[in-house]
């Protein structure tokens, strides 16, 4: 066990040289690849174990200097224990072995507070520094105070705060304070990143030049999410704020309401063509939906209609088979057109992956969430 | 009040996956042939399951054989088991893609063939939404071509209807010779326009291919050293072990110079010595690529002894398993002089280039199936570390490896720890391990490139006869010459012996790829 940070630089040094024998032994060569320093904090060991199981999937694609702190400000005595460990993939035949490194830190009690110091000195220079919290909303976290100046990127999962709708309007508001300045870490919410194939595939009807137009009329929205926890309900929120966001819809005065367990999002829509008189509403349903192993990453049927004048009917909806889902364009005067498409559902490391890949703001996500943040408000305070 | 019809589909911004094209048919001429079930369809098949085409996409196969949907459908579905890079089909998907392929029976000089094509492509319009969109794919041999291009214009299937779009993608081998490619081009054009015509090489689709481009003008620290001062010269290397006898029939009227050098070889030669373009798009980067192809001093047929060489692969072992030369097998000539090995040097005549030598090589039956190009840079000008055990610094090489691991490796010197020795180690960057996604298939890319409208992969008309150009007058010369005492390698070979001496002349030699 080893606390300070000549002993972890000196025991990294001793597990790269022990690594390369070993692979020289068994007939392979061994490649260190760090392609950034993604530090992650956890709060118990298992919770540790969990990320450090996810960092080791992630070698394949991001080979990386991962820093895992296990967090325990509250437990036990005062204790700042490290450990090191290398990240390898199996090496393909005739190829070097790939390997990431691991550097784990325990922090008990008065500690903690210190762990910062310790971290800083970790990051591998000129790497991009990528800082994942699980767990409940980290917004105003010590450890995010400490190292905002030095990171990139702040990953989060909205689907396990504590306080969901109004956790989302905190992410907004940390989100909105973060638009500029070298300080200003990008922030990534890996339950939006679960959108991902809802949004392709939505975005995809309008793509076909007949049906672009019918995107400026849509006039009524429904969202099945399924709920099982709360991140269902945050996802169908940030769905609707994407299409708010991207279609310039605002929400009225009031225009949240509740019945039962839908909420109804009203809206107003600019106006489209000249006879049309004037702006129009749009509804938007979010709905509870049975839970159902086979829903697509918690979402379970979306709707986009326009019933004024011309019928045009969108939707996607998840089918029997959990990679498949059914796509539907019906437009008055058109052929109707469905196909089943495949549609993934990501594992935390394929979302980690697909968020590390982006190298700046996901102003999409900005957008989607400032909506998502004030239909959250309009919930809280009707 | 506004009424500004949308011509961008908003929702497209910030997604994280590029635009998908308009549902389009895609009629495929020569549709029960290989390269349909191997890697037209398996290609199309992924990407409609990652979302990359919309619902209403429609494929029709056009050919001869008596064959109907139902049988059409279980050749497609086997040759996707077989090939396809995301395994075998997942059934429901398979069947919704499935249900818009349709085969169309007809010889390809029946005209009441194409007049019931039109037919059957406006029902698809109508009952799946293809809005008038078009592709036609010449799978077929090239002597089709001509036939079927006037058989589209004459049916009114070069234009489409309801303001739709219609496009041609062309197989290669694009012409045999310089002639024959002006002619095909001519054919083409009399019926379509130039921008809808999309030549196909599917080298062009490889990620490394690419890269390339984005390598040399996506780095500022490259650019500078990307000439006649810096590099001492270029070797670009596509080597098969698998041997011409399975196709022996057009194998053995074409040769490793038509079938490889002309497109590919020429490719990989283009990026590599082309300007910057102004822009990334399709006519920007193919007029730097014409500029560069013209730059490349011609080998006149009197000339070829001393710029090209010639082999053709004798029985041998591949892999630990005797097998027989080229001469034995089926279709090919016993006394065929067909080359299946060449190696050429060009040099191109421009500021950036003058003098520097590139040296081209292909061939089948060689050891290991490897693509690459590769620049050696001048050695250090003076030798400092002359106490070294070694006084023979070995330069840096810039090594591009397009197959079958692609990546970039850097050649560079370093000390060995603790004693004097400096030893050459390499910096690796390979895509498989650094973006650990697999890279779509060639003809993913392109297909996708061709419905999207977008020509920067596909070489232009001027492209193909600038090309040809260089190659017609070193066929003029071989043929010239006196008969190849072939075989001159044995399969498993580097090549025959004269390609050794042909490097040793310079004092060069051929890299162990």
């Amino acid at each position: 066990m080893t606390t300070d940070i000549v002993t972890i630089e000196r025991d990294l040094q001793e597990l790269w040289k022990s690594n390369t024998a070993e692979a020289a032994a068994a007939g392979h060569s061994t490649t260190r690849a760090l392609t950034l320093n993604l530090l992650a904090r956890a709060t118990s060991i298992e919770q540790a174990d969990a990320m450090g199981a996810v960092i080791q999937a992630l070698t394949a694609s991001h080979p990386c200097r991962a820093v895992v702190l296990i967090d325990q400000p509250d437990q036990g005595d005062p204790q700042l224990e490290a450990w090191v460990q290398a990240n390898c993939l199996l090496p393909a035949p005739g190829a070097p072995q790939v390997c990431g490194e691991q550097i784990t830190i325990s922090s008990r009690g008065a500690r903690a507070g210190q762990v910062a110091s310790l971290m800083l000195p970790l990051l591998v220079p000129d790497l991009p520094v990528v800082l994942w919290m699980d767990g409940d909303q980290p917004f105003g976290h010590r450890l995010l105070g400490k190292l905002r100046g030095v990171l990139d990127r702040l990953i989060v999962d909205s689907a396990s705060f504590a306080d969901p709708i109004r956790d989302l309007a905190v992410m907004a508001e940390f989100d909105a304070s973060n638009t500029s300045g070298p300080e200003s870490p990008a922030l990534s919410d890996l339950n939006w990143a679960r959108l991902t194939p809802w949004r392709e595939l939505i975005a995809q009807f309008f793509d076909t030049r007949p049906f672009l137009p019918h995107l400026r009329r849509l006039d009524h929205v429904e969202i099945d999410y399924v709920a099982v926890g709360e991140g269902g309900l945050l996802r169908a929120l940030m769905l609707a704020g994407w299409l708010a966001s991207n279609l310039g819809w605002d929400l009225c005065e009031g225009g949240v309401s509740r019945d039962g367990e839908d909420i109804g999002l009203h809206l107003i829509r600019p106006a489209v063509g000249a006879a049309s008189g004037g702006t129009r509403t749009v509804t938007v349903t979010l709905r509870p939906a049975q839970f159902d192993d086979n829903a697509l990453v918690g979402l379970s049927a979306l709707h986009l209609r326009a019933v004024d004048n011309v019928l045009a009917d969108f939707s996607v909806e998840h089918t029997d088979n959990p990679t498949c889902v059914r796509t539907l364009a019906q437009v008055a005067g058109q052929p109707t057109v469905s196909r089943l498409a495949h549609a993934e559902r990501a594992d935390t490391t394929e979302l980690l992956a697909a968020e590390l890949r982006l190298l700046s703001r996901d102003r999409t996500f900005s957008a989607a969430l400032h909506s998502a943040a004030s239909f959250a408000r309009g919930i809280i305070e009707p | 009040m506004t009424d500004t019809p949308i011509l961008e589909n908003p929702l497209r911004s910030g997604l994280r996956l590029g635009r998908t094209p308009e549902p389009c048919t895609m009629v495929i001429f020569g549709a029960t042939g290989d390269l349909t079930s191997r890697k037209l369809v398996p290609a199309l098949y992924n990407l409609a399951r990652e979302r990359r085409i919309p619902g209403g996409f429609s494929v029709v196969g056009f050919a001869r054989r008596d064959w109907d949907d139902a049988f059409f459908h279980q050749t497609l579905l086997e040759g996707v088991n077989d090939n396809s890079r995301s395994g075998k089909a997942e059934h429901p998907l398979w069947d919704s893609f499935a249900n818009g392929i349709f085969y169309h029976q007809s010889s390809f000089d029946e005209a009441a063939g194409y007049a019931s094509l039109r037919d059957r492509l406006n029902a698809i319009d109508h009952e799946r939404g293809t809005g008038g969109n078009r592709v036609f794919y010449l799978a077929t041999p090239p002597e089709a071509y001509p036939v079927i291009i006037r058989q589209l214009g004459a049916h009114g299937l070069a234009t489409s209807p309801n303001g739709g779009w219609t496009r041609i993608i062309v197989e290669k081998p694009f012409g045999r010779d310089l002639e024959s490619a002006r002619d095909l081009n001519a054919e083409l054009l009399s019926v379509f326009h130039e921008d809808q015509v999309y030549r196909i090489d599917h080298y062009l689709g490889k990620e490394t291919v690419q890269n390339l481009m984005v390598f040399r003008f996506a780095n500022g620290i490259f650019e500078p050293i990307w000439n006649r001062s810096q590099i001492d010269h270029v070797q670009i290397t596509v080597s098969e072990t698998v041997g011409a006898e399975d196709r022996g029939g057009y194998y053995d009227k074409s040769g490793a110079m038509r079938d490889m050098i002309q497109n590919h070889l020429m490719q990989l030669l283009t990026l590599t010595t082309m300007e910057p373009p102004v822009a990334y798009d399709a006519n920007a980067v193919r007029d730097e690529k014409v500029k560069a192809l013209r730059a490349v001093r011609p080998i006149r047929p009197a000339d070829v002894a001393t710029y090209t060489v010639r082999g053709q692969y004798g029985p041998g072992n591949m892999g630990g398993s005797p097998v027989v030369g080229y001469r034995s097998g089926k279709g090919i000539d016993p006394e065929s002089q067909t080359e299946t090995f060449v190696a050429l040097k060009l040099f191109v005549d421009n500021w950036r280039w003058a003098g520097v030598p590139f040296y081209l090589r292909t061939g089948k039956r060689l050891p290991r199936r490897v693509s690459e190009i590769a620049v050696q840079f001048k050695t250090a000008p003076h030798l400092l570390f002359a106490d070294s055990p070694t006084n023979d610094i070995e330069p840096n090489v810039l090594s591009i490896k397009i197959q079958p691991d692609e990546g970039i490796t850097l050649k560079v010197s370093s000390k060995v720890p603790g004693q004097g020795q400096i030893r050459p180690v390499t910096m690796d960057f390979r895509y498989g391990t650094t973006f650990g996604v697999a890279s779509p298939e060639a003809y993913e890319r392109l297909l996708l490139d061709c419905m999207l409208g977008d020509g920067t992969l596909f070489t232009r008309r001027d492209e193909v006869e600038a090309s040809w150009s260089l190659i017609t007058p070193i066929h003029q010369g071989w043929a010239d010459g006196p008969r190849q005492e072939f075989p001159n390698y044995e399969a498993g070979d580097w090549g025959p012996a004269s390609a050794d001496e042909f490097m040793a002349r310079d004092g060069r030699a051929w890299r162990r790829v």
